[in-house]
């Protein structure tokens, strides 16, 4: 499940093809022969629902990987708990995911209330401002992770201008006006990078000189480059793990540049796959409660991100990151190692 | 006093677009008293048209023609295929309807809102496309007064949208083709008793209204950089508002309709909060309905009994 069309459809691309290439890696090695159902959620939570259906009501489906928003497991949830699926996302990073009715959901990303509070962090001690803007998209993503940012700001006696616009506006000229001299951060943490790279021009434009501080939906290396911004992603960057470069060759030569998005769900899928393998080695034939009492289980020491994965009772990864990076003048993501 | 004038130059930048494509939605409501819920679709295509002429003279960063003449033919291109595009529309969908309850052509309008929207997915795919305007635009070259800024493209869309909008009203008031828009609009039968083309009067209404929303397509593309199948959508509901606010059928209600909205919308958001923008804006058009039910500059329609 996930965007495979829409707004956020380079997102959904990345994720899409990882997951094939886990699928096609792990029944190589494993001797199965997993097969990949797709469901394009568009990033919209009814139109998750209607996937989630769909998937609920095929007897052959006995994990589901994704979807990628908040918003959308927030919305399938309840159902999948009910029909005792288990599904993984590789980019769902609200906090009350895991304490929700969910109680079939796991993701190998770390969670917003890690992220909000490193981020804010980071912010205060090393950009210094005296006063910053956070806007929100509307969305259950963007405003989890406001939530949780905005208190690090007051403390630090930070003066906060909370905005909020909905993922469809694209004129951002009317809210840049609003960044005073002093507001030299603005922190936008949203889904869609090339609204934040229309609101970097619209900053040039006006000849502010904020810096943009993003979170995950921005690490798109193709939309998103406005220099001197940072971005923190939930993601490593697996270009520079050496075990990974099979993986990061077979990706680049398929399907060319990625994002961040691409390699959790790769974790993934490689999750369900081996719960699968590891339930047919054991003489089962997979189903619905079999894998999920296996996923419940993993135990992966090496992994494509570069750390183990393994979960905890509520369903969130053990130990789970965010990595923080800056672009350059040229457009480029540099890691800042410090983070 | 600058934010006051940085905010009030951004709300008409964009309420110049709400205008424009306003136009077409109240134009095609004159005639026809249909609401073409595909009019917003037809500002994405335009914005696709522009999209790809810059494409094809290069892209962006290496256009290989002047850019007054790339700008001429993305306007021209945009507004003469969306204008054919709105007359197919009316050709093939509107018009074997016109004698149908009123529910059928409106019911054909969202299909063709969603054929649009899907054949763009389709055809363009669903990622985004960057006209990165920047690149062969020198957007500083605009105006600076004190710290207000206007920039070319915020310029060219003012300039370009009031010369449009002038331009329709004296078509529409001073011209054949004008009086015989008015002529339909107030009474179609009547009209085609005093022998007036009425088939070809709502043709070209659909062609002028379209074409207008492919430009508007184009400016939209040039000021916010980004197209994808999707932006119809909001588009078509902020002028549909427009054109309802300022008076469904009224030419000058439309431009002051996407005007009023777009320079609320702005006000809105830099005085009070953007998270409040559209519950205020859409108060305030509340409230102008209930004084005005017929729109601000909307005429209240006699029936006889």
């Amino acid at each position: 499940m996930g965007p495979i069309t829409g707004p956020a459809a380079p997102v959904g691309g990345d994720q899409l093809h990882f997951a094939q290439l886990a699928v096609l890696t792990d029944n190589a090695a494993n001797k199965t022969r997993i097969t990949l159902v797709q469901g394009d959620t568009q990033l919209n939570p009814a139109q998750a629902t209607t996937v989630s259906q769909q998937f609920i009501s095929n007897n052959s489906i006995v994990a589901v990987v994704g979807p990628a928003g908040s918003q959308e497991v927030k919305a399938v949830g309840p159902a999948m708990g009910r029909a005792g699926l288990a599904f993984i996302s590789g980019s769902a990073t609200n906090p009350t995911l895991t304490t929700g009715p969910n109680p079939t959901f796991f993701r190998v990303v770390s969670k917003d209330s890690v992220q909000g509070p490193q981020d804010a962090n980071y912010i205060v001690s090393h950009l210094h401002p005296k006063a910053l803007m956070i806007v929100d998209d509307q969305e259950v993503y963007s405003t989890g992770l406001v939530s949780s940012m905005i208190p690090v700001f007051q403390q630090a006696g930070i003066k906060v201008d909370h905005e909020s616009v909905s993922q469809k506006v694209t004129d951002f000229s009317s809210l840049v006006a609003k960044v005073t001299p002093d507001t030299t951060v603005v922190v936008l943490p949203w889904q869609l990078a090339v609204n934040a790279q229309q609101f970097g021009r619209d900053l040039q434009q006006q000849h502010k000189t904020a810096v943009i501080f993003g979170t995950d939906g921005l690490f798109d290396p193709k939309s998103f480059t406005i220099p001197g911004s940072y971005v923190s992603t939930f993601g490593p960057d697996i270009t520079s793990i050496p075990a990974d470069a099979a993986i990061v060759a077979a990706a680049t030569a398929k399907w060319g540049a990625f994002s961040t998005f691409g390699p959790p769900t790769y974790a993934a899928t490689h999750v369900i796959d081996e719960a699968i393998a590891s339930v047919c080695k054991s003489g089962q034939t997979p189903s619905r409660a079999n894998v999920l009492a296996a996923i419940k289980t993993t135990n992966e020491a090496t992994t494509i991100l570069g750390q183990p994965i393994s979960f905890d009772a509520n369903g969130d990864m053990v130990n789970a990151k965010f990595f923080l990076f800056k672009i350059n003048s040229s457009g480029k993501y540099q890691l800042i190692p410090s983070s | 006093m600058s934010f006051f004038f940085q905010e009030l130059v951004n709300g008409i930048t964009t309420g110049a677009l709400y205008s424009l494509v306003a136009l077409g939605f109240s134009m095609v409501y004159g005639v026809l008293k249909l609401l073409n819920f595909a009019h917003g679709d037809l500002y994405m295509v335009g914005a696709y048209i522009g999209f790809f002429i810059i494409q094809f003279f290069g892209g962006a960063a290496h256009v290989d023609i002047p850019v007054p003449l790339l700008l001429a033919i993305m306007f021209v291109v945009a507004a003469g295929l969306v204008g054919g595009l709105g007359v197919a529309m009316e050709r093939f969908a509107y018009r074997p309807l016109r004698d149908a309850p009123r529910i059928a052509p409106l019911i054909t309008a969202i299909g063709i809102s969603f054929f649009l929207e899907s054949a763009a997915l389709l055809l363009f795919g669903s990622q985004f496309r960057e006209y990165n305007t920047a690149e062969f635009i020198s957007l500083s070259s605009g105006i600076q007064i004190g710290s207000v800024t206007i920039d070319s493209v915020q310029i060219m869309v003012l300039v370009l949208g009031l010369l449009l909008m002038t331009g329709l009203q004296l078509l529409v008031n001073r011209t054949r083709l004008g009086r015989q828009m008015r002529a339909v609009a107030a009474d179609r039968e009547a009209a085609e008793m005093l022998g007036i083309n009425v088939n070809f009067v709502i043709t070209a209404t659909f062609f002028l209204g379209s074409a207008l929303a492919g430009i508007a397509g184009v400016m939209g593309g040039l000021l916010f950089n980004t197209v994808s199948a999707t932006i119809g959508f909001t588009a078509g509901l902020k002028a549909f508002t427009a054109a309802v606010v300022g008076g469904i059928g009224s030419i000058p209600g439309a431009m002051l309709g996407g005007l009023v909205i777009g320079v609320a919308e702005s006000f809105v958001t830099g005085y009070i909060s953007s998270t409040y923008s559209n519950l205020i804006v859409f108060g305030l058009l509340i409230v102008v309905m209930l004084v005005r039910p017929s729109g601000l500059l909307g005429r209240v329609q006699l029936q006889k009994v």
